[in-house]
């Protein structure tokens, strides 16, 4: 105890305390000058509230009421429409020409037009699949086509050689409805990359402030564009969610997959736009 | 000697000073407000300061407004000559599990004075165990998976050596 109070340990204790203290005051000045004081937290998005709700009416216990099916809303192809025109086979794949609703388009194999998928092609015909039967169209002798639909399993199916192509659905319009194939949305839904392929979606900003989305770029050709969208159309809502936040887009992404019908207000110009679609 | 002893003693008065006073929340808050200004968020539940470490517990990583990852804690280590980042637990949104690992258990970044220019990294989850480093100087990082597990959907940015997959970028 006598040592403590020896005139060299307490200049070496108030020696070490002021070193202490000047080291604090260094710190108090860096965290004043340079340092934030503040915890910076992501607010709650308060936007992103639906504008309103699609609910079921039914009650769980009673029967739900038969799905009536609109007959121009169903694809309900005939293999018939198509016309083959032209056929080429190369070793790896077969591509055709064919007629359909009076225009001429090319496919390859894989592709599908009016619900029928390209399988393959002979010398003189053009094999096409849907719901597991196939459909064997012949070539067109002079602008008349014949198709055999008979006896799916009986007719060899030649082999696909590119298996890893992904077929995706179509946006048709039957009948003033426009109809999403799932296939499609599903592939967008786990393919985000090809969305910005086909469509340019930019941030309207007022200041720092995001105050929604505008369609930059619509691919031509592309199922964007045959939903009806276009360039400079600013998206309101999607499904009665309001888009004026990431988070409220995002939100809409991460459950697209499970919805029915797809409902679209746009901003043209002045005028504002629902946009309706059926997902089958 | 008593030279050495009492330089040594000013050494270590220093160090543990600086680190006993360090503003470490404060020195958090500066990094979330630089990661702000990149659209990138955090928020945790709680911030527990120690000696010489810093906790976050239940982690929400925001990018642009939207919580993309939640990590269950995060600890900052440093005695100023070896520093560590450990993660427990980044889970990432489902949406995204079609673009990277759904979950990483345990994710390491040391750096040590031995080697000033080099941050290692050590982590496990579901796409196996993963060790390799950061070099701050040739600007590269190589990250070898020593045990692969599910990483379809990160293979096309991994290539294939006499070890194994390995991850490697420059930046």
């Amino acid at each position: 105890m006598k040592n403590l109070f020896k005139p060299e340990m307490l200049k070496v204790l108030v020696g070490a305390l002021t070193f202490l203290l000047i080291l604090k005051l260094l710190w108090f000045v860096v965290q004043i000058v340079w340092l934030s004081p503040l915890d910076i937290d992501q607010e709650e998005d308060q936007s992103s509230k639906a504008l309103y709700y699609r609910v079921k009416l039914t009650p769980n216990n009673i029967a739900a009421p038969q799905k009536v099916t609109k007959p121009v809303k169903k694809i309900t192809g005939s293999i018939k429409e198509i016309k083959l025109l032209a056929i080429y086979n190369a070793s790896d794949i077969s591509v055709v020409t064919v007629e359909y609703k009076s225009k001429s388009k090319v496919l390859g194999t894989g592709d599908v037009i009016n619900g029928f998928t390209l399988e393959g092609a002979g010398s003189n015909f053009a094999m096409f699949s849907k719901d597991d039967r196939n459909y064997k169209v012949m070539l067109a002798k002079n602008g008349k086509a014949s198709s055999n639909t008979s006896s799916i399993r009986e007719v060899p199916t030649p082999k696909r050689q590119n298996t890893e192509k992904k077929v995706l659905g179509e946006v048709t319009n039957e009948g003033g409805a426009r109809i999403i194939d799932r296939s499609l949305l599903e592939h967008y839904a786990d393919n985000m990359e090809d969305i910005y392929k086909n469509i340019g979606i930019a941030e309207i900003k007022d200041g720092k402030d995001l105050k929604g989305f505008k369609i930059n770029f619509v691919r031509k050709d592309s199922p964007f564009a045959k939903l009806g969208i276009r360039r400079n159309d600013v998206i309101k809502s999607i499904n009665g969610q309001e888009i004026k936040s990431y988070n409220a887009a995002f939100g809409v992404y991460k459950n697209i997959k499970n919805v029915d019908n797809l409902s679209l207000v746009i901003m043209r110009g002045k005028e504002e736009m629902e946009l309706e679609y059926e997902i089958n | 000697m008593q030279m050495v002893k009492k330089s040594a003693l000013i050494f270590l008065a220093v160090w543990f000073g600086v680190l006993l006073f360090m503003p470490k929340a404060e020195l958090y808050y500066t990094l979330e407000k630089t990661l702000a200004e990149q659209d990138i968020k955090l928020n945790e539940k709680s911030i527990d300061e120690g000696l010489f470490s810093l906790t976050l517990k239940d982690v929400t990583v925001y990018v642009k407004g939207i919580a993309l990852a939640n990590i269950e804690e995060l600890d900052f280590f440093t005695v100023l000559f070896y520093s560590s980042l450990d993660l427990v637990n980044l889970q990432v949104d489902e949406a995204l599990h079609a673009k990277v690992p759904a979950l990483t258990k345990e994710a390491d970044f040391t750096h040590s004075i031995i080697a000033p220019f080099t941050v290692s990294i050590d982590a496990n989850g579901t796409f196996g165990m993963v060790e390799g480093e950061m070099n701050i100087m040739d600007k590269a990082v190589h990250i070898d998976f020593d045990k692969v597990g599910d990483i379809s959907m990160i293979q096309p940015y991994l290539k294939k050596g006499e070890k194994g997959w390995f991850y490697e970028k420059s930046f």
